[in-house]
């Protein structure tokens, strides 16, 4: 308990950029638990209650903590820290970034992934407590939805995968409204015999088809 | 809050668990020492063979929480007492007084100090 106090104080002081996706308790949660199951795991000298017990407590500690995180905000903004606004109306907050041990290049990269070459063109940019920014253009920066042109689109809906690398997946042909004949007649106008020619077959409920044919060579 | 409840019954759980298991391990350790100790001096009065024979239940007793030992405690220590064991029947039988009151107050020892690492104190924490 004490080691895990501890290293998220550690994993909180070094900011969120180190953290990646998880979660800076989560992140200690899973380096501790590998540590402590491989201990007994290499060593017979070592009873497995001497792994097992601390897990347990590891899990009902996080348990708890994700209980309390969920009733209080402040305890949340204590265990998880708060969202950051690094970029406000295309300004980079200095003050933010040196706090969060951002760098530069760092939030232009993140920035870039987004498909934003100039902060300029941010209105906000968010640094998450999970370690991901969020970035939120200018309105004149945002592509047009269909609404906004009053476009009427048609809705496609979930494309599910009926056949995968040969296999069809009957569960998914059912829950679109199918049968098994449906899916050869389809297959014929492709000119494929059967699933087994097909590497990947989406098929969404409008009924559009995706087909992608096996490369029989391989 | 169901989640809550029962993270926090597993903890309760486990503490009184490791509670139970501090307690047995002093018992068993100072009902072992006390007559090993007895043991001891029986065979300063000369009584080897009174000796053995409490140094021998002793043993078996020990023997008889292998599978509680070998679950709880690590194995280097109390395969180490099981050698010590050993060694204090051999001096028991040579009837050697200067090795067996050092093999027996050795093993006294190690026995103190395997119940001494199980109970929850802040000096064994840290």
């Amino acid at each position: 308990m004490i080691l895990y106090i501890l290293i998220i104080a550690g994993i909180r002081l070094m900011g969120k950029r180190q953290v990646g996706e998880l979660e800076p308790s989560e992140l200690v949660l899973s380096l501790i638990i590998a540590d402590l199951a491989s201990v007994p795991m290499q060593d017979y000298g070592i009873p497995l209650l001497t792994g097992v017990i601390p897990i347990l407590t590891l899990l009902s500690v996080t348990m708890i903590l994700s209980v309390l995180t969920t009733k209080s905000v402040r305890f949340r903004a204590v265990l998880c820290g708060r969202p950051s606004i690094v970029i406000r109306d295309g300004l980079v907050d200095q003050k933010e970034m040196s706090r969060n041990r951002l760098t530069v290049d760092e939030l232009l990269e993140e920035l870039r992934c987004k498909g934003y070459t100039d902060p300029a063109m941010v209105k906000y940019a968010i640094l998450e407590t999970n370690g991901q920014l969020s970035v939120l253009p200018y309105a004149n920066q945002k592509p047009p939805t269909a609404r906004q042109l009053k476009v009427s689109v048609e809705e496609a809906g979930l494309p599910l995968v009926v056949v995968s690398d040969g296999r069809l997946l009957e569960r998914n042909l059912t829950a679109l409204g199918y049968d098994r004949r449906w899916l050869d007649k389809r297959l014929e106008e492709r000119g494929c015999a059967g699933p087994e020619e097909v590497f990947l077959l989406l098929v969404d409920e409008s009924g559009a088809i995706y087909l992608a044919r096996k490369d029989m060579s391989i | 809050m169901k989640r809550l409840w029962i993270a926090a019954a597993l903890m309760a759980a486990m503490l009184a668990g490791s509670l139970a298991n501090a307690w047995y391990a002093q018992t068993l350790c100072d009902g072992l020492n006390r007559d090993l100790e007895l043991a001891q001096t029986s065979a300063q009065a000369g009584k080897w063979d009174r000796a053995e024979e409490l140094t021998r239940e002793v043993y078996n007793t020990w023997q008889d929480h292998h599978f509680y030992l070998h679950t709880v405690m690590r194995h280097s220590d109390t395969d180490s007492i099981l050698r010590s064991f050993r060694s204090v029947l051999q001096y028991l039988k040579l009837e050697e007084m200067d090795q067996y009151a050092a093999a027996n107050a050795d093993l006294m020892a190690q026995i103190e100090l395997l119940a001494e690492m199980e109970q929850a104190s802040v000096v064994n924490v840290l």
